[in-house]
């Protein structure tokens, strides 16, 4: 079948408008029609080349190219046909996307860490996770889906390990912000920082990820939750999902954190920042008090190595710096989970919403998020 | 939950109870509390039975349950093929362990008739529609609980509670169909497994891949004892480097615990049974020290642990009791933790325990299901240790049966005489 998607065709291109060929989905794969897409970061780092690899360095190591690829790894949709062998959805399921698979077997999936599914790898190599080749073309090129879900397309192929299955009345919208960056933010305080009642969290950044984070900080009971955000826009969006002080950088929050605790700074700092870099470490251990702990859950340009850390002051005070993926939840657990509460009005998802856009409209989109207008932009079909 | 889809493959496994409950229709409980099989959807001339007429051309050689205090009757039986999602397996080995004993006296009460044997490895001959992951050839050992690997508690590390499991008690496949018949009628599978079988067919769920070249007559034992009871110290207890643990009951399951315990850096084992030959060989498992019994252990525990008592207790027993919870709960230390691993009777509705003591020692109760481990991680992480020797599964052998000694061998059991009895068919 032919369907319209976004597509990008190098590092630092535009998005593009194309009219794409999606295959009948094959053993153990899904055609789902994406009704909703989210326009994440993550995306964006494609565009950056922050999370792509060249074509120079690809075809050096002797791999296919990343391009031309179908952005986005946030979505919801209806499933319109299913493969064989595929038993957990049918034609008619709504479900939404969830950008790492999670096949239910490998040791990881089997012990709780569906986030580190080792499928997940397949998801940086063009072609299907299922077997390794392609469902989509573009004119004469076959192309690549950004993790599998290419939710940028309003039709995709994918696999049944990357969907989750979601109960008809919940709002697709909502979904699709859920099958990464809120589940991402909200675990990165409540799983992997382990947020406790009493503890005092900073928030570097409060986009779609951190301002999750400062939503699930609140809920497991934190008695400061301190976002730093540049945007003036993006402070005042915190107060309101939960943040109990703001601060425009981390410099300005140092000071008054030491004054707050009365010199024992955070228990924990959540660094999710639009990009991460290895020097904001240094401000950000420096809000860390002893014993705390650093999650970092931003992305930072692959190809980054070194980050400012004092090791001295890392041993002496038991400092600790964790890394997180999915917020270091399970896919299939904590997206119908976090749907739940945003049922029962305990987790706040429309209000992350600030517009949404066309499909043809999502180069504009980007560039809203550049220009920090949006918490979250949202494509619908 | 907005809405629930009766035809939805998810909804009727895992989210419709009503499924559950159609497919315990055909099911009552008799007067001592037993499942009995009372429906009419099975028998000569019936639809299933006509069926399975018309499919189950396979013959096999099981041992089967007919009525509760009766022997184990050997007998051919009638196999269907594989339906979507199911396996037909060749098995190699399988293990004897206790939980089929109580079936036998009717502790487990499960429907009759029913095959026996929930520890079992052996070779894929055939796989149904829909299984795309094992080939006629693969090596598998059945985990006695099947994991589907999509529900909540799968999803979240607890692989041993998947909600598949609320299917075990009625002992057919996951569909609710039999594939398995003798004189006439359907049988039941112990864990929806039957491994007191030749032949057998399972879902998917409850197979687990492993390497050719592990013994499948020592790696059936994984499929539930070894887990059971080395989780049980492991995972469950949480056993630390220089905790003090008591292993109550030294079994399949109790020898296992002990093996955990030492791996998880235990300073002191003590093992408690009242049979010399398992005591003696606990001390090859790794026990410290042992005792006869909980009275004589809490003297001895008392002494070499300057009055702090244990860490860690973990009831093994062949059959627990509620009536010696007390004596467990006098071996734990402050903030000790107390694992209740064996088998209780299932109409036993109380406990002895001083809840005083609960409180004012901070002293912990829990239950563990196979050790709490993760069939799907834990049988192949086992399976590594037994290779770099760091897991003595040879050991737990004391003698080997054919299908025909199956009663031979619960009465070894009986007597004491074996640390684990396995089941050889070829």
């Amino acid at each position: 079948m032919k369907t319209k998607a976004a597509v990008l065709w190098g590092i630092g291109q535009e998005w593009k408008i194309e009219e794409i060929e999606v295959d009948a989905p094959k053993t153990g794969e899904v055609l789902v029609e994406w009704k909703a897409a989210g326009l994440c970061h993550s995306d964006e780092h494609l565009v950056t080349g922050d999370m792509a690899l060249p074509d120079e360095v690809t075809a050096a190591m002797g791999m296919p190219s990343f391009f031309p690829i179908v952005g986005g790894h946030e979505g919801a949709g209806i499933v319109v046909e299913v493969g064989s062998d595929v038993r957990s959805v049918k034609a008619g399921d709504h479900v939404s996307a969830s950008f790492i698979p999670s096949c239910g077997r490998c040791r990881y999936c089997s012990t709780g860490r569906q986030n580190l599914c080792n499928t997940g790898g397949g998801t940086f190599k063009p072609g299907m996770i299922t077997d390794g080749t392609s469902r989509h073309r573009v004119g004469s090129h076959e192309l690549n889906m950004m993790a599998k879900v290419g939710t940028f397309a309003n039709h995709a192929c994918v696999a049944e390990a990357s969907v989750i299955r979601i109960e008809p009345d919940i709002p697709l919208t909502a979904a699709c912000l859920v099958s990464c960056g809120v589940a991402t933010g909200w675990g990165s305080a409540v799983y992997r920082a382990e947020v406790k009642p009493g503890d005092t969290v900073v928030v570097v950044g409060t986009g779609g990820i951190g301002m999750n984070a400062v939503q699930g900080a609140k809920m497991a009971g934190a008695k400061r939750v301190i976002a730093v955000d540049v945007s003036e826009f993006k402070r005042e969006k915190a107060m309101e999902f939960g943040a109990t002080h703001t601060f425009s950088s981390m410099a300005e929050a140092i000071p008054a954190v030491n004054e707050m605790t009365w010199g024992e700074m955070a228990d924990k700092v959540i660094m999710a920042p639009g990009v991460m870099r290895g020097e904001m470490m240094a401000e950000a251990m420096a809000l860390v008090g002893k014993g705390g702990t650093c999650v970092v859950t931003g992305v930072s340009p692959m190809t980054d190595v070194g980050a400012a850390v004092n090791l001295f002051e890392l041993a002496m005070w038991n400092k600790e710096i964790k890394g997180t993926i999915f917020g270091s939840g399970n896919p299939r657990f904590d997206i119908p989970n976090l749907l739940r509460m945003y049922q029962d009005g305990d987790l706040k998802l429309d209000e992350l919403v600030t517009e949404t856009y066309s499909l043809d409209e999502i180069n504009r989109g980007y560039q809203d998020m550049r220009d920090d207008k949006n918490i979250r932009g949202v494509v619908l079909y | 939950m907005t809405s629930v889809d009766a035809a939805h493959p998810v909804d009727r496994y895992f989210l419709d109870e009503q499924f559950i409950f159609e497919q315990l229709g055909s099911f009552s409980v008799d007067n001592f509390g037993r499942c009995v099989h009372t429906g009419n959807d099975t028998g000569p001339g019936t639809q299933t039975w006509q069926r399975s007429r018309m499919l189950g051309l396979m013959k096999t050689t099981a041992a089967i349950l007919w009525e509760v205090n009766t022997p184990w009757s050997v007998e051919e039986i009638e196999l269907d093929d594989p339906k979507d999602g199911e396996v037909l397996v060749k098995l190699a080995a399988s293990g004897m362990c206790h939980s089929d004993e109580h079936l036998t006296t009717g502790d487990l009460p499960f429907g009759l008739p029913i095959i026996g044997g929930h520890e079992g490895a052996g070779v894929v001959e055939k796989v149904g529609t829909g299984v795309s992951w094992l080939e006629p050839g693969d090596h598998v050992v059945f985990g006695f609980i099947p994991s589907c690997g999509r529900c909540p508690s799968c999803s979240t590390g607890h692989q041993n509670l998947c909600d598949l499991g609320a299917l075990m008690a009625i002992g057919r496949q996951v569909n609710g169909e039999a594939r398995h018949h003798a004189r006439g009628q359907d049988l039941g599978l112990m864990c929806m497994l039957g491994t007191f079988s030749k032949h057998t067919v399972v879902n998917e769920a409850s197979c687990i891949k492993i390497e050719k070249d592990v013994p499948l007559d020592r790696a059936c034992l994984l499929g539930c004892g070894v887990v059971t009871g080395w989780g049980s110290a492991v995972y469950a207890a949480e056993v630390r480097p220089g905790d003090t643990v008591a292993v109550v009951g030294v079994g399949g399951i109790g020898a296992n615990a002990i093996q955990g315990a030492k791996l998880a850096g235990a300073k002191r084992i003590i093992a408690i049974d009242p049979v010399e030959f398992k005591r003696e060989k606990a001390m090859e498992f790794g026990a410290t020290h042992t005792a006869a019994s909980m009275t004589e252990a809490f003297g001895l525990i008392q002494e070499i642990s300057w009055g702090q008592m244990a860490n860690k207790v973990i009831m093994t027993m062949g059959v627990g009791s509620g009536a010696v919870l007390n004596e467990a709960a006098a071996l734990a230390a402050k903030r000790g933790r107390i694992v209740i691993t064996n088998i209780h009777p299932a109409m036993e509705m109380s406990a002895n325990i001083s809840l005083l003591d609960l409180t004012l020692m901070e002293k912990q109760v829990v239950g563990s299901l196979f050790g709490s481990g993760n069939p799907r991680a834990d049988i192949p992480k086992l399976i590594g240790l037994y290779r770099e020797g760091q897991l003595d599964l040879d050991g737990l052998v004391t003698r080997t049966y054919p299908l025909e000694g199956v009663n031979e061998g619960y009465e070894d059991m009986r007597d004491g005489k074996n640390i684990r009895g396995v089941l050889v068919y070829e």
